[in-house]
């Protein structure tokens, strides 16, 4: 008997000791309660030995980065997701590149010449481009054979009509009327001349989009289902490694023209987990940083405050409402809309001001962008009273804000804006959480009445926003935005080759859109990083560029 | 007994059969008749109608969804899973494959934690019966089965992670130190149910005859506890493994997320919200199978090791 | 977190005889831990029905204010206040509404419709009619159900939309068409899983009782079958029956809150846990505001965590094996 007491005792001290832990994760968790702020600064000095000691990624010359999985393939033709194009960006080149400052410099091409009014657009190329695999050189037959394949129906791009469509006899290959595209012409070896349709100053932008970028034919021909997996560009880095959901791994390519990278390696992790926290454990080069900490970091009381900057997004986040249909209908219900949105204090309560404020729709790091151009500011009384002049005065129909809800987070933003409309306006608009290629399918199908949604900049030139977006006859324009005065200055601005003119041209366009409220754009998206301060040269840059090949690491840096 | 057991065998398996027939129809029809298919969600923002037409054609979803089903099952048949729409470069067994290896292994890690833990605290609940100390025992670990892997998660995260700075969280292969977290979020919320078995077996055999004999013959407790309990005690705990199985692929699920793991957890619900069809339809098929299979296996080995249970008598789902 | 196991457990118990109703009863408030698992439960139960008359405020009020935003407990707010300054405890108490009413339509359904009928007509009929019952169960039971679910709802969520619109229109549920039909995708998801358990218990119960003599006996006098089932296997049947919710009550409730976490279940600005935690579950956002996760997942861990005592309190009782001595 007493060796059962003896088990049962020892059994319940065991027990204890588990209690006690357990006691002790609830104790520190609630006494996080009191004095969060201490408790941050605290875990942080706790932090600072295990990151000395571990400091082994600066050691290195291989570059760990978050990185999103890839929609698409590795195919320059089949890419028009963000995501994707991170990638291909770095593995092939085309004709023509962006630098840090979103400048066109040359690639594949050394140099080129515009003609005949801005329709002839003639590309010398370097002599000294090669293929990661066989080292093939890259000619002008490379550069054509690249266009026509996405150019081929049988490919089925998805960006090639619109990015491209400008091309002479473009559109006839891709509706096969003809073999060939008649506007691209190799004068020799080293020449390749691309006639237009009409004179276009942004052509030369679209070429740095990837679907025009240069792919080997030798490689594809032999290999035409599976050469994505070893995709053979001329870009500065080669793919070493592709695991779904795990990682992308991408090599130095040593012969690469513009100058070989520092990296021996980029590794994208792809599989996420709490970014900030694999940072802080030195097992990232570059994370995310949560807008709420940002008062922390940016009054330098948190440790991190030294790697924190924040990196413009050249993207708008904005409302579409279908004026096709009720109640938006009426130009003065959209306008009541877009009067009721306290953008300003939603930013400030919401986000930490982690994003700007939406003056207009273009980003400001758009070229062409202009202060003139203003949005509807925040007026909740003329907001009432434009729904009271309005035909639908008392009696407006159910109203559906549509979103995209295929993440974890239903948006706060849309409640908070959801409230704003009910406690100025009085409407109860209803929030639908619907799957993306429902939402897409119902967005291009124009049976939404309100829709959540959002553009990121493809190319530094405004008519990747204005002309994309809202020309009428745009393939990309979703919005059932139709205005005959905004499609004559798009057309006017699409032919102009004087540039100050052009971005004049937009200027006018874009105000019209805004005013017309159809588009109500809310807010220009920022990236607040954290980045390593032993990596060097890590490029600012608002939208999607080559640019690992400027990176290094250096050990010492602390 | 051993042509009962055949076709006892036989005769589950030829059910699961029809049933996995109607889910993958089911599911199949269900996927195909949803607003949005995997073509919306590749061209996305760059849908053209002639694009669209080309890959509907190419992946075959222009065709009516009876006639899709059966090329499926066709080419299931042949073992082609079909393709991944969402990792276009990959084929859906080529996405699943290297998952389903790192949850098993995960999982199976997990199964021993739960059962290493459970075993002996039923054993020690059992033999403290009577006492306050049994219940105590007991609803500790049931507070653990209440608490939701996705609370649980931020929890261990901010206190291991971040507070006391002792483990990693990125993913860097199942074996490293990184997979103590998520390995043991996943097995504790099982102990409980594992060890009140294990109780209740224990228990049902301290009341056996051979039982009371050994203890009048005045053999020390511990030496009964340890020969006899044990050994006829642990043979009905080969059913619970079955148990387990369902809350560990859910758990699965959200520790997968949270951790980046990839594993099927993750990769199924990616592949819903994309959607994926066929690697959804893989993943349904295959954790379906997986769970009838092993529920199978149990059964037959327990019912060879212990005769006297009837068949499909004692055993969870 | 087990979605549908729980109940299963007492699958074994299925075969064991009844105590005496009064009898369960009595035990049962002997049993101290099951007494404080009711305790909260009733708290918890009031306070979700009541939660209209209860909450300080109103769940969608907002205070867009840097001040208002994410404040800690207070004796104003006595759980804090969340992103967008909304009074949490309100909102917690508009979430337990929202489990307890999910809990009870797919009780009413899934267990009650299905559990109770298919495993009376399993146990009573027999033959081939039990053959099947049961082992669709068993395929069903041991499917990937979460995934499932995800892609039950994931499919049907636009379609079910337009419907609640619809009625909201054209019949006099109104404003409550809305949150009816948001309600039955989910429960629509769970029920075909949420039987299994239930029925087995019931078959176990009904096949034993059925060869009893007093049945055997109302049989041979000509009782209609309507009469014996009515009369004598469901008495039986109701008091294991009911053992064998209340154990698996928490992952019937988990299944809800699963679904709203992953975006799935309840849409914003509705109150459910699953959102609620989804809003405060990041390490980060738990590193600075410890209260949002604490306040939005403490009272329905601990609903669950009842639940769970309260099932093995009772599955303790019905198990004569382990009944234990004290």
């Amino acid at each position: 008997m007493s060796n059962k007491m003896l088990t049962l005792m020892m059994g319940f001290v065991a027990f204890l000791i588990l209690a006690v832990g357990v006691v002790f994760v609830f104790a520190l968790a609630s006494g996080g309660d009191d004095d969060a702020a201490s408790d941050t600064e605290n875990g942080g000095q706790e932090k600072k030995p295990s990151n000395a000691a571990a400091g082994k990624i600066c050691e290195g010359n291989i570059l760990y980065v978050p990185g999103g999985e890839p929609n698409s393939l590795l195919d320059p033709i089949q890419v028009g997701d963000v995501e994707t194009s991170e990638y291909v960006v770095e593995i092939f080149g085309g004709l023509v590149t962006l630098d840090t400052d979103l400048k066109v410099q040359p690639d594949i091409a050394k140099s080129w010449e515009v003609t005949n009014g801005g329709k002839t657009y003639t590309f010398k190329l370097r002599d000294n481009v090669v293929f990661h695999q066989g080292g093939r050189r890259v000619t002008a037959n490379d550069v054509k054979y690249s266009i026509e394949r996405a150019a081929d129906p049988a490919n089925a791009s998805p960006t090639v009509k619109a990015y491209l469509g400008n091309i002479a006899g473009l559109k006839e290959r891709f509706d096969n009327k003809a073999a060939t595209i008649s506007g691209l012409k190799v004068i020799d070896e080293q020449t390749i001349q691309i006639d237009l349709i009409e004179p276009s100053d942004y052509f030369i932008f679209e070429l740095t989009y990837p679907v025009s970028f240069v792919v080997d034919k030798d490689q594809i021909e032999k290999n035409p289902r599976n050469w994505t997996k070893q995709p053979n560009g001329t870009g500065p880095f080669k793919l070493a490694e592709f695991t779904p959901a795990e990682k992308i791994r991408l090599v130095r390519n040593d012969r690469y023209h513009l100058g070989p990278a520092k990296l021996d390696e980029v590794v994208f992790e792809l599989g996420g987990g709490s970014l900030l926290t694999r940072y802080e454990n030195d097992e990232l080069h570059v994370g995310a940083f949560p807008a709420s900490l940002l008062d922390a970091v940016k009054g330098g009381s948190n440790p991190l405050s030294k790697d924190y900057r924040a990196v413009p997004n050249m993207a708008t986040f904005y409302f579409n409402l279908n004026p096709t249909k009720a109640p938006f209908d009426d130009p003065k219900v959209r306008q009541a809309f877009a009067m009721s949105i306290d953008r300003e204090n939603i930013n400030n309560v919401l986000f930490y001001n982690a994003l700007r404020v939406a003056d207009g729709f273009l980003p400001p790091e758009m070229p062409g962008y202009t202060e003139s151009v203003t949005s509807y500011k925040y007026d909740p009384a003329k907001a009432k009273q434009l729904l009271q002049e309005s035909k639908y005065a008392g009696r407006l129909p159910r109203v559906v804000l549509s979103y995209s809800g295929s993440g974890g987070t239903p948006g706060d933003l849309l409640v908070a804006i959801q409230k704003g409309w009910e406690d100025n306006l009085g409407v109860t608009v209803e929030l639908q959480a619907i799957d993306s290629s429902a939402f897409l399918r119902e967005q291009r199908q124009g049976k939404f009445q309100m829709l959540s949604d959002g553009w990121s900049a493809d190319y530094p030139d405004p008519e990747n926003f204005l002309g994309k977006l809202f020309a009428s006859d745009s393939p990309l324009n979703y919005s059932k935005y139709n205005n005959a005065e905004v499609d004559k200055l798009l057309q006017a601005a699409r032919r102009e080759t004087d540039r100050t003119k052009r971005y004049d041209l937009y200027r006018q366009a874009e105000q019209k859109i805004v005013d017309d409220a159809s588009i109500i754009p809310t807010y220009w998206p920022v990236d607040h990083q954290v980045i390593k301060p032993c990596v060097k040269d890590y490029p600012s840059v608002s939208m999607t560029i080559p640019k690992y090949r400027y990176i290094s690491i250096d050990p010492k840096a602390k | 007994m051993a042509p009962g057991l055949l076709g006892y065998t036989i005769r589950r398996l030829l059910w699961a059969i029809p049933v996995l027939f109607v889910i993958s129809v089911i599911v199949f029809y269900m996927l195909r008749l949803a607003p949005g298919d995997p073509v919306d969600a590749i061209l996305a923002k760059n849908y053209q109608e002639e694009q669209a037409q080309i890959l509907r054609k190419k992946y075959g979803y222009d065709q009516p969804v009876h006639i899709q089903y059966i090329k499926y099952m066709n080419n299931l048949a042949r073992g082609d899973l079909g393709i991944s729409t969402r990792h276009r470069d990959f084929t859906a067994s080529e996405v699943i494959l290297p998952k389903i290896w790192v949850s098993t292994q995960i999982g199976f890690m997990a199964l021993i934690i739960t059962f290493a833990l459970g075993i002996p605290v039923g054993v020690y609940a059992a033999m403290a019966r009577g006492t306050f100390l049994d219940p105590l025992t007991i609803s500790s670990w049931l507070a653990l089965d209440a608490i939701p892997a996705f609370v649980m998660v931020p929890l261990v995260q901010w206190l291991f992670a971040l507070k006391l700075g002792i483990v990693g969280l990125g993913y860097q292969g199942v074996w490293s130190s990184h997979m103590i977290l998520p390995v043991l979020i996943l097995s504790l919320p099982g102990v409980a149910g594992v060890a009140r078995l294990m109780r209740a077996s224990v228990i049902s055999v301290l009341n056996e005859d051979y039982i009371r004999t050994a203890r009048a013959k005045g053999l020390k407790e511990q030496t009964v506890v340890i020969t006899h309990i044990t050994r006829n005690a642990l043979l009905p705990m080969i059913t619970v493994i079955g148990l387990s199985l369902p809350g560990i692929t859910a758990g699965a699920l959200f520790v997968e997320q949270l951790f980046g793991i990839p594993g099927i957890g993750q990769e199924s619900l990616a592949a819903v919200l994309a959607p994926d069809f066929d690697v959804i339809l893989a993943l349904v098929l295959f954790g379906s199978f997986l769970f009838v299979m092993a529920n199978v296996v149990i059964d037959i080995v327990y019912s060879v090791v212990d005769p006297r249970i009837r068949l499909g008598a004692a055993r969870g789902s | 977190m087990a979605i549908a196991g729980t109940a299963d457990d007492l699958y074994a118990a299925g075969e064991i005889a009844r105590p005496r109703r009064y009898r369960t009863l009595r035990a049962l408030l002997r049993k101290k831990i099951a007494m404080i698992a009711i305790f909260y439960l009733v708290i918890f139960y009031s306070a979700g029905i009541f939660a209209p008359l209860v909450a300080p405020y109103d769940p969608n009020d907002q205070e867009l204010t840097v001040e208002a935003r994410r404040q800690p407990p207070s004796s104003e707010h006595i759980f804090g206040t969340d992103g967008l300054g909304r009074d949490l405890f309100s909102r917690v108490l508009y979430a337990a509404r929202t489990t307890i009413l999910f809990t009870l339509v797919v009780i009413l359904t899934g267990g009650l419709i299905l559990g109770l009928g298919l495993g009376l007509l399993a146990g009573y009929r027999g033959g081939w009619v039990d053959t099947a019952i049961m082992r669709i169960g068993e395929v069903l039971g041991g499917l990937p159900t979460l995934i499932l679910m995800l892609a039950i709802t994931a499919s049907f969520r636009t379609r079910i939309n337009g419907l609640s619109f619809w009625l909201e229109d054209h019949t006099w549920l109104g404003d409550d068409a809305k949150t009816l039909v948001k309600f039955t995708i989910i429960v629509g998801a769970s029920v075909p899983f949420a039987w299994i358990g239930s029925s087995r218990i019931v078959r176990g119960q009904t096949l034993s009782i059925r060869e009893s003599s007093f049945v055997l006996a109302a049989e041979a006098m000509g009782a209609s079958t309507w009469r014996i089932v009515t009369r004598h296997i469901l008495p039986g049947v109701m008091p294991l029956f009911v053992v064998g919710l209340s154990a698996s009550m928490a992952g019937i409730a988990g299944a809800e809150v699963a679904l709203s976490y992953l975006g799935l279940g309840i849409d914003p600005p509705g109150a459910s846990f699953g959102n609620l935690i989804s809003d405060a579950g990041f390490v980060r956002t738990f590193e600075q505001y410890p209260h949002l996760l604490l306040a939005s997942s403490m009272p329905v861990v601990f609903f669950f965590f009842s639940w769970n005592l309260l099932g093995d309190a009772l599955v303790d009782l019905f198990e004569p094996r382990t009944h234990t001595q004290g």
